[in-house]
């Protein structure tokens, strides 16, 4: 007998350079710390039974991935989270976790979409607030000419990945820990994107942002954009009636 | 401190740029922040990350160090080749991993050497940091920089980059030089008088108090103390009670996969072997053990504050360590339960080692090793290995019954009175042991067939052993005798089941030069690193042709350390360090090897070689 346990978890900070190996080495360790009662693996060399929905890629932070961990017996997932979370560090915190039902997807198997928004600069350009403001005149109009067109060859997959940019917009937003209130004027620009995700098709955020950069709308106004974080917030699966509902909601395939 | 406002040193896109820039970026599981300390060390490992993270030596005093509320220790590792050239042509001061700023900024930079080809990565990390290459060069805005570790037995080749080499185990003296440091720093006295005093305390050398004398020829003669304050020798400190001295139990846990990606305890320190080629052998005597009960408790606290799934041994010689049944037997069934695996250092193959290694390991997948050292028992006589073909030969024939056909044997050629059938010796070693297999496991048991896996490296002489007398071979010499075993092995019987490597000469020759060198080298090593030298102990990276050109451009001669056998009477860079084992006891090593006569490991009988002054260890059991 075994249960999964999914956990959805958050990292920030100087953190998003690891690599994806090294956040299952990283969960693995945390795992063994807080004295889950994991499920092995038999032979010489047990190991967790454990999966990602989606690997991080080096560079990203994410405050909606998710984890799932095959346990022994658990009968309250919540519990699971505060002991994790006790020998947490440096910016990972999980913040879910959910008991799966019997035949529920895995976590990988069931992605079907993401939202990603991408906190956007100019090189030096887009600091001041009349500069904002043009830069995001700028990058609307490369949307509008982006999402006007039927066809939008993918970089690495070739694929038409046009159907796949489900929701794309240019927002001001504060600061993701709130922390500057100052004035009105002091506000990041982002794109804010829900993209195609898992195995049909895959739209990946810095593909959206190139193809952008590549619009006349930019090209035009000369500024050179650059992401300075990129941020996943939440993954979605289907539920039964194809629907989208996040990966760690109770009627997720 | 939120660690996830840390800000890092290098910029996203710098970071983005680079292979594994979490190499660069710290914050790791067990890491120290401070917000205020009065002293700020850091602690260089003079080689990449995942290198440096695998020492346990490091680990111990960053435990250390950061257990005293007035110090803060940091780390730092050289920037690989793709950061180093972003450093240079944005400049970038170089900063330690955990505050995330200029190494400059700190009271200390500790320069951990554990191996010579790491010497041209200590000038890549000064220069990188703006601190001049040389003692004397350096100012009141410059970090005190010491050196620690096995290099500083002969650490004249960098003693001039140097202010302060530490001779001995770091767990004694620190201390005493931190308060010094913040005693002269209230007092606002200036390097030069901290560097005077520091050398009153016991096992402080600083190289820039000494006179330095060679003969008409350029050969070292003497080295004497610039001042009557200034001790002649340098005595080596030691832990005298290892159960009392400090052990990590929350060492820092890298994020990404580090060579060794366990936990680790060391059981002892020093061997009792008495192998002649061995260096490590010699300045850690005397042997000092841990008690079982505390290892016991250290593996416990280590794992829970880690998270490891794999624990491993550290020791010179595992199997001499008097407890290791009890040991075993307590983290085989504490392990078990935990799902964490135990991963065996080389033990001696005997039937005790080879029933724990088939409960810990897959059989099928494990090989066994051994490390004869030498193929003929003529040569193991001269190096005092006291393994025996016939407890290689049984070793093998228990090993194949119980199940295992994979066996490594280590072996080294280059040795002091080494004869070509000595080299041919290896060949018909390993032929043997292939036999062994034929004659005791029957056709119908036999999975798959023995493969016996040979390696040769080529010999150094170091200092503090009984060869630092010796002559090394040419490369030209090490490749022809490395023919011959070739050769052999093709000529045995059983050829096809024996695969065999000998390793680069180009590093051997060099690493020769720095371990017995003098101080006339240091501007080799520096026209070396500024022709591109750097990382020498990675192949990629490595060219014995700009080294060779490095010693003729800056009139070092350097066959003069390594190709000549030294007169018996001969005074050495390194002899002002008291080890304490007596110079006549390693000359009269030196002669035993010559008449290929065996000595006795320190268990058996005391040999006298004047480490017993210690009074501690296996000297006093």
């Amino acid at each position: 007998m075994s249960v999964t346990v999914r956990f959805k978890f958050m990292r920030t900070g100087p953190v998003r350079y690891l690599g994806h190996l090294d956040m299952l080495r990283y969960f693995q360790k945390a795992v063994m710390k807080a004295e889950l009662d994991a499920k092995y693996t038999e032979g010489f060399h047990p190991h967790q039974i454990m999966s990602f929905a989606y690997p991080l890629g080096v560079g990203m932070e994410t405050y909606g991935d998710y984890m799932d961990l095959e346990m022994n017996a658990c009968e309250d997932a919540e519990a699971l989270m505060g002991r994790l979370n006790a020998v947490m560090h440096e910016g990972i915190k999980v913040t879910g976790a959910v008991i799966l039902r019997e035949k529920a997807l895995n976590a990988m198997a069931a992605v079907a979409e993401a939202d990603y928004e991408l906190v956007v600069t100019g090189d030096g350009k887009v600091s001041g607030d009349s500069e904002k403001k043009n830069a995001e005149t700028v990058l609307t109009a490369a949307i509008n000419e982006l999402m006007a067109r039927s066809e939008i060859t993918g970089v690495k997959s070739g694929k038409n990945i046009r159907p796949g940019i489900r929701i794309l917009e240019c927002r001001r937003c504060k600061d993701y820990k709130g922390s500057n209130d100052e004035g009105a004027d002091d506000y990041e620009l982002r794109l804010v994107m829900r993209l195609s995700s898992g195995s049909k098709l895959n739209v990946r955020p810095a593909d959206v942002f190139d193809k952008l950069c590549g619009t006349e709308a930019v090209n035009e106004s000369g500024i050179r954009f650059k992401v300075t974080h990129l941020y996943r917030m939440e993954i979605y699966g289907n539920d039964k009636d194809g629907r989208i509902v996040a990966l760690n909601d109770k009627t997720a395939e | 401190m939120d660690f996830s406002d840390r800000q890092t040193a290098l910029s996203h896109d710098i970071l983005m740029s680079i292979d594994k820039p979490s190499r660069y970026t710290g914050g790791e599981p067990n890491s120290v922040m401070k917000d205020d300390a009065d002293i700020r060390f850091v602690m260089c490992f003079p080689d990449v990350y995942e290198i440096g993270m695998s020492h346990i030596g490091m680990q111990i005093l960053y435990g250390m160090f950061n257990s005293m509320p007035d110090v803060w220790c940091e780390r730092l590792f050289s920037p690989w080749t793709d950061l180093d050239r972003i450093m240079r042509e944005r400049n970038i001061p170089l900063f330690s991993l955990e505050s995330q700023q200029p190494v400059k900024t700190a009271d200390f930079l500790g320069v951990t050497l554990q191996y010579e080809m790491c010497y041209t990565n200590i000038l890549q990390i000064f220069e990188l940091s703006g601190i001049p290459f040389y003692s004397a060069d350096r100012t009141e805005d410059d970090p005190i920089v010491i050196g620690g570790g096995p290099c500083v037995y002969n650490p004249e080749p960098i003693a001039d980059y140097f202010d302060i080499f530490y001779i001995g185990e770091g767990e004694v003296r620190y201390r005493e030089l931190f308060d010094l440091y913040k005693r002269f720093k209230a007092e606002n006295k200036s390097r030069e008088e901290y560097l005077r005093e520091a050398s009153h305390i016991e096992g402080i050398y600083v190289p820039s108090l000494y006179e330095v004398t060679y003969d008409e020829n350029g050969r070292f003669t003497e080295m004497t103390p610039r001042y009557e304050d200034v001790p002649a020798r340098v005595k080596k400190q030691l832990v005298k009670n290892m159960d009392e001295s400090f052990y990590p139990t929350a060492p820092v846990v890298p994020f990404i996969r580090a060579t060794q990606d366990r936990a680790v305890i060391e059981v002892q320190r020093g061997c009792i072997r008495n192998c002649r080629f061995c260096q490590a052998g010699q300045i850690y005597k005397p042997v000092r053990e841990r008690s079982p009960e505390q290892l016991k408790e250290l593996a416990r606290e280590i794992l829970k504050n880690t998270g490891y799934e794999e624990l491993s041994l550290s020791s010179l010689s595992t199997s001499d360590y008097t407890h290791l049944k009890e040991l075993l037997d307590y983290l085989m069934e504490y392990c078990g339960e935990k799902k964490i695996n135990i991963s065996l250092p080389s033990l001696r193959i005997d039937a005790f080692s080879l029933d724990v290694m088939s409960k810990v390991q897959d059989i099928k997948k494990s090989s066994l090793t051994f490390a004869p050292e030498a193929g003929s028992q003529r040569m193991r006589d001269v190096i005092n290995k006291g393994l025996t073909e016939e407890d290689i030969l049984h070793g093998s024939e228990m090993a194949f019954k119980g199940g295992w056909n994979k066996v490594k044997l280590y072996f080294m050629l280059g040795l002091p009175f080494e004869e070509e059938s000595d080299a041919v010796a290896i060949a018909e070693l390993c032929n043997k042991v292939a036999g062994v297999y034929f004659d005791t496991v029957p056709k119908s048991e036999r999975q798959g067939s023995v493969q016996i896996t040979a390696s040769s490296s080529f010999f150094v002489p170091k200092p503090f052993t009984a060869f630092q007398w010796a002559e090394m071979n040419t490369p030209e010499q090490f490749v022809e005798k490395a023919k011959i075993t070739k050769a052999a092995v093709r000529a045995q019987l059983n050829q096809k089941r024996i695969s065999y490597h000998y390793h680069d000469t180009g590093t051997t020759i060099i690493e020769g030069i720095f371990a017995r060198g003098d101080r006339k080298v240091a501007k080799a090593i520096e026209y070396a690193y500024r022709h591109g030298a750097i990382f020498d102990a990675w192949t990629e990276t490595f060219s014995y042709e700009g080294w060779i050109k490095a010693f003729e451009e800056t009139g070092v001669d350097y066959k003069d350390y390594i190709f000549r056998v030294r007169d018996d009477d001969e005074n050495f860079p390194w002899d002002f360090i008291d080890s304490g084992v007596n110079k006549s006891f390693l000359l009269r090593e030196w002669h035993n090897a010559a008449k290929a006569q065996k000595s006795t490991n320190c268990r058996n009988q005391c040999m006298g070689c004047g480490a017993g002054a210690f009074g501690c260890g296996v000297c006093v059991e």
